[in-house]
């Protein structure tokens, strides 16, 4: 493994949630003490079983593992860190000023930032040498501070205006003004991580586009800040010897080569390490050790007996199309697919548009889908659909650029730097993304919308909170008087708009799904429907190692459909790329053929 | 001296960026006080998120948000008592409220008609 020669003081693995990065900083803490280091591994993943791996119990303090001389692990959970951080602040006041006030408050301290910063705020002790990792020759996080938090902290006019005086514009930095270390810590955490010498970026990335696109956007801002020795994971490849006599792996795997191929130039450059597929779940020591090893050792060390008891039959699930029938029945109204970047969600919002609109409604389907290769042709192809897209990358600039000349003038260099760096938080991102959608959201009340996006429940409530849409459309409908519906009010009505929740059929996603749900259920949304994309047990496989993930992926589906889910549907992994009308439709259906895993 | 205390409702930040529309008049008014502020007036923000303790202490700030919750913030106190709600003073009636000598020519930009104290009367802004 490249990523670990010579490797420096602290180890960042950085990437989606599901690709692999827990596991494989687990693995890599392994072979370092393994290789006579004393290492300290810090998990900040909530699906992460770290306890499990190890077998002891780890948590919130640094916890020598019996089992591998030379290795301790900490468990960071950085939601738990921003409550603690919103106890303080909202509880002296509950039951002090009116619940609806205290409501909002907590509100606005919910946010990703307030995680990011408390997470944070949480890694300055381990990276500024304090007792806590003296001792260490190695620190592995599983995950990585983004650029955003690091620019913020770098900026002067952070550290004069916010978190010296406790005032100040800079919202992203809440957080850090209310947990009050020094600004000398802060400024040696930045510092440490910014070092080359002591600290190494490891971007893991499945080899699909999505993803990779995701890992290079990563390299690009953490490359500026001065992470220059950045290291590539393909994780999860498909092995070639596996790939005989199956058409599904065939296919994945030449999808995976063509997506390696096309990849950013400045990822092509890096040291690339390529993991493959396996064919068990990566729990406990053993199979850890293996990760790292050749395919046929460790398919023949441990076969993928784990789920040796569970049923082969066919995966017996509602289809997409089935889901597509019930919206159906409105004729009209908005649908919205929601969930992580990487799990298809504007795919499976054409192959909606597309199902719809062959059942002879008139739909509109607008897409953020930055490539645009897979709604281009379709408006030509399909009849009733329109489609449009809306180009995130413009909407925000946009924004940032009307806030900026509207407000610029007026400051100093310090301050304009801060608002510009507050101008790049996902949030402003989304802001912009759903002003711009809101325009088509009017269109629902006479045909179907269906969109690749929505807003999160935070955003919405904070929406709302400022009353700023409530003003805005006052405004536009001239001050008449006449009944009028917010888009919050728009969204929390079923029968107007249908939010379909997008995951795939492994543990991450899954619970990363299902934190988007209790967020959109905060603002009194409840999800319509879940849709598992890319299933392999939808889509019947011959091949020994994808017929064992199939297996893995029932225990997940099981989740969805019983503990997480109003109403669920799965959709196939097909072998071809799911471009034009004919393969969208495709994936609304699990037939009999398919299904045969 | 006048003391001139400010209770922003929840604001992710004082300009008020992160919201649907950016609001020019908080834009102006965070100007507004810094230019204050720089001519010695003592002008002082609270924003509800992020120091709530501040307005649960005074009684006056409490029973207005008993009153008209959070809708009805931002209150103004001068020396204490309740002088401006639901709406920002501009740069001249803030010097006007500080003590300090008025601008020379009046700031940046909305008059009444623009930005919040217009068509939303109804609204519970201004």
């Amino acid at each position: 493994m490249r990523f670990l020669d010579d490797a420096p003081r602290y180890l960042f693995f950085t990437g989606k949630g599901g690709v692999g990065k827990t596991s494989i900083a687990c693995a890599s803490a392994i072979r370092l003490a393994e290789a006579g280091r004393r290492v300290l591994l810090v998990s900040t993943d909530p699906a992460s079983n770290v306890d499990q791996v190890f077998g002891v119990s780890i948590g919130n303090r640094v916890t020598p593992v019996a089992d591998v001389p030379g290795l301790s692990a900490l468990e960071i959970d950085p939601q738990a860190a921003a409550e603690a951080y919103r106890d303080k602040i909202v509880g002296p006041v509950k039951g002090v000023l009116p619940d609806t006030v205290v409501a909002g408050i907590e509100e606005q301290l919910s946010g990703a930032c307030t995680t990011e910063i408390a997470a944070f705020d949480e890694f300055t002790e381990l990276l500024t040498g304090s007792d806590l990792v003296k001792g260490f020759d190695h620190v592995v996080f599983d995950t990585a501070p983004t650029g955003h938090t690091i620019r913020l902290l770098q900026l002067p006019g952070a550290w004069s205006g916010f978190l010296e005086k406790g005032q100040g514009d800079a919202s992203c930095l809440g957080p850090l003004a209310g947990l009050e270390k020094q600004k000398e810590r802060y400024r040696a955490a930045v510092d440490a991580l910014a070092s080359p010498d002591a600290t190494r970026l490891v971007l893991v990335a499945r080899a699909q586009s999505g993803s990779l696109d995701e890992v290079a956007r990563t390299h690009d801002e953490l490359a500026e800040i001065g992470l220059q020795r950045q290291y590539l994971v393909v994780n999860g490849r498909m092995p070639e010897a596996e790939t005989r006599g199956d058409d599904l792996a065939r296919g994945i795997l030449e999808r995976e080569r063509a997506a390696l191929e096309a990849m950013a130039p400045v990822l092509q450059a890096l040291p690339r390490d390529d993991i493959e597929l396996k064919p068990f779940n990566l729990v406990g020591l053993d199979r850890l050790r293996q990760l790292f090893g050749t395919p046929e050792s460790a398919t023949a060390a441990v076969p993928g007996d784990d789920m040796a008891g569970e049923d082969t039959a066919q995966l017996e699930a509602p289809s997409l199309s089935e889901l597509v029938d019930d919206i159906a029945t409105d004729g009209k109204g908005l649908v919205m697919l929601m969930g992580k970047g990487g799990v298809g969600k504007t795919t499976l919002a054409a192959a909606v548009a597309v199902s719809l609109a062959r059942r002879g409604f008139p739909v509109h389907l607008t897409t953020s889908d930055p490539a645009a290769h897979l709604s281009e042709t379709l408006s030509d192809e399909v009849e009733n659909l329109t489609v449009s897209r809306i180009d995130p990358t413009v909407e925000t600039e946009r924004y940032r650029e009307q806030v900026l000349q509207s407000k610029g003038k007026d400051m100093n260099e310090e301050d304009r730097a801060l608002l510009e760096e507050d101008l790049r938080s996902p949030c402003t991102e989304e802001i912009a993304v759903f002003q711009a959608f809101s325009r088509v959201i009017r269109e629902a009340g006479r045909k179907f919308v269906v969109m690749d996006t929505a807003p999160t429940g935070h955003t919405l409530l904070l929406l709302d909170a400022t009353g700023a849409y409530h003003r805005e459309i006052v405004r536009q409908m001239g001050d008449t008087g006449t009944h009028y519906t917010t888009p919050m009010m728009q969204l929390q009505d079923p029968q107007r708009t249908k939010m379909l929740l997008v995951t795939l059929a492994e543990t991450t996603p899954v619970l990363e799904a299902r934190d988007l749900q209790e967020d959109l259920r905060r603002a009194g949304i409840e999800p319509w429907a879940w849709v598992v994309n890319n299933s392999i047990a939808a889509a019947g496989a011959a091949s020994g190692l994808l017929r064992d993930r199939a297996r893995a992926e029932r225990p997940q589906i099981r989740a969805v459909a019983e503990e997480h889910a109003a109403r669920y549907a799965v959709v196939p992994l097909l072998r071809d790329e799911p471009v034009g009308a004919e393969r969208l439709l495709a994936l609304t259906e699990i037939t009999a053929s398919q299904a045969t895993a | 001296m006048t003391a001139i205390r400010v209770y922003d409702p929840s604001m992710c930040c004082n300009t008020g960026v992160c919201g649907a529309d950016v609001d020019q008049r908080l834009v102006d008014f965070a100007a507004d006080v810094r230019w204050a502020q720089d001519r010695g007036a003592d002008v002082e923000r609270m924003n509800l998120a992020q120091q709530p303790t501040a307005f649960a202490e005074n009684p006056k700030v409490r029973a207005f948000l008993e009153e008209h919750g959070e809708g009805g913030l931002p209150l103004i106190l001068v020396d204490g008592e309740a002088a401006i709600s639901g709406r920002y003073p501009d740069r001249a009636e803030l010097a006007h409220l500080a003590g300090i000598p008025a601008p020379e020519e009046v700031s940046g930009s909305p008059q009444a008609g623009d930005g919040c104290c217009g068509p939303a009367r109804d609204t519970g802004c201004c």
